[in-house]
């Protein structure tokens, strides 16, 4: 299959703009038809009253969908995630919690100290 | 003038008075709604907000451009007038402020200032040499301001707030997906001030959303006749021909964006990615390089580079970027994976 990066790029550009995803803080590239997709993962519009819950579970399905198009996407051969805040760990997307890894690196400091 | 109240409208409003609810100190959310309620008739409300959001951010041009519009709707016209001379020592060649000042001083009996303004508004921006000599009051480069040209000016709505309104409108509908409707608003955005490029950028950008590829070329296009400037206008080219596999024309494209922005790093990771794809790779090389040049951390700008050296045999080129990569982001297994294999 012929892998047109620029294409890719182009179609992930216009999808991107068709999600509710907030992509004002997200970056991607691609090379050799592997996309690489990076950045902080956020939805647009959620506000701040909405139960958290439901946000994370609303996020966790919005990830699942944008992972599925971006690799239904025609010359796209693989996928890599490089989000700040969510990874994906044996198949399921979870947070990763920047603020506890931040208060557990300090505490190992002070203990170090 | 009013604009007839629609559903849409209605729940726009609700909206954003909510939005702004929530977050009181973005600036663009005040203006928005000033706009809105001024465009409803609610012109004290939109006062206050167009304030508001000009004490939130006093360089706010928007704010600061609907606010001399409703001060000219309200007939106050002293401080319409003290907003746009503001507004024109900011930016001296902006024909369209000219523009304006000129129908303000038209419409309140001032006609010498009237034609010094007309004149600067031809002298600045093309559209209006064409937009005056229809209307007979430019002719042989004089600007004549006879009875029937005055009749013929003081007329003339000022349709700006107007035309932002549709934008604002069109761009709200776009995001929520519903582009059939968001096309009609932008359409009366351009029709109410055909001077502005960016409402058919805008309309450009909802037909590539939409996938009506050869109509968001012409928009695109227009949009570039309008401000040949638009560097960003030759990029959204180059997508849209991408999409349509015309790889010539979006290479074309891509390179005079990157012309034009020379400082905009993605624009030369997008040049990079056209050359790579037709197998230029040393013109691929020299972009990504500038790219990383602009933003050392341009991370995927790197791994594009990495994996151009390595197939290019030119391994120890691509470890140094792998290892580069892995200075940034030392938990990339992939990129690991690709520096053990040359190695």
């Amino acid at each position: 299959m012929l892998k047109e990066d620029f294409v890719i790029q182009s179609n992930i550009r216009r999808m991107l703009i068709r999600t509710n995803i907030d992509y004002s803080r997200m970056d991607f590239g691609t090379v050799k038809g592997v996309v690489y997709i990076g950045g902080t993962f956020q939805i647009s519009h959620l506000y701040p009253d909405g139960d958290e819950e439901k946000v994370k579970e609303y996020t966790v399905k919005t990830l699942y969908t944008f992972e599925k198009k971006i690799r239904s996407l025609s010359g796209v051969t693989d996928v890599i995630f490089q989000f700040v805040n969510w990874r994906k760990e044996r198949g399921q997307w979870v947070p990763i919690e920047v603020e506890k890894k931040e208060e557990e690196d300090e505490n190992k400091t002070e203990s170090n100290l | 003038m009013r604009t007839k109240r629609s559903p849409i409208y209605k729940r726009i409003l609700d909206e954003i008075e909510r939005d702004v609810r929530i977050h009181p100190h973005y600036a663009d959310l005040q203006n928005y709604l000033g706009l809105v309620l001024m465009v409803e008739g609610e012109a004290e409300g939109a006062e206050k907000h167009f304030l508001e959001a000009l004490h939130l951010n006093p360089k706010y041009q928007a704010a600061s451009l609907n606010l001399g519009f409703l001060y000219v709707e309200m007939n106050r016209w002293q401080e319409a007038e003290e907003i746009f001379l503001s507004e024109v020592r900011r930016h001296p060649k902006e024909g369209f402020l000219h523009h304006v000042l000129g129908i303000l001083y038209l419409q309140t009996g001032r006609l010498k200032e009237a034609a010094a303004r007309i004149h600067k508004a031809i002298q600045y921006h093309s559209y209006y040499r064409d937009y005056y000599g229809k209307k007979g009051v430019w002719q042989k480069g004089v600007v004549h301001l006879d009875q029937k040209a005055r009749g013929v000016l003081k007329r003339i709505p000022l349709n700006h707030h107007h035309a932002q309104f549709h934008n604002f409108v069109g761009l709200y509908l776009a995001r929520k997906g519903k582009s059939a409707q968001a096309v009609k608003e932008l359409r009366k955005a351009a029709e109410l001030k055909p001077d502005d490029f960016i409402f058919h950028a805008n309309l450009g950008t909802v037909y590539y959303y939409q996938g009506v590829y050869p109509k968001a070329i012409r928009e695109f296009r227009k949009a570039l006749e309008i401000d040949p400037f638009y560097g960003m206008g030759y990029a959204n080219l180059s997508y849209v021909y991408g999409l349509m596999h015309r790889t010539h024309e979006a290479l074309r494209n891509m390179k005079k964006a990157v012309q034009m922005n020379p400082q905009y790093a993605d624009l030369h990771y997008n040049l990079a990615l056209l050359y790579s794809d037709r197998k230029r790779y040393e013109e691929a090389v020299f972009e990504l390089k500038k790219a990383l040049r602009i933003n050392p951390n341009y991370l995927f700008a790197r791994i594009n580079l990495g994996v151009l050296f390595e197939d290019q045999k030119r391994r120890k080129e691509a470890r140094r970027e792998y290892r580069k990569i892995l200075q940034i982001t030392p938990d990339d297994e992939h990129i690991r994976k690709r520096l053990e294999k040359i190695s």
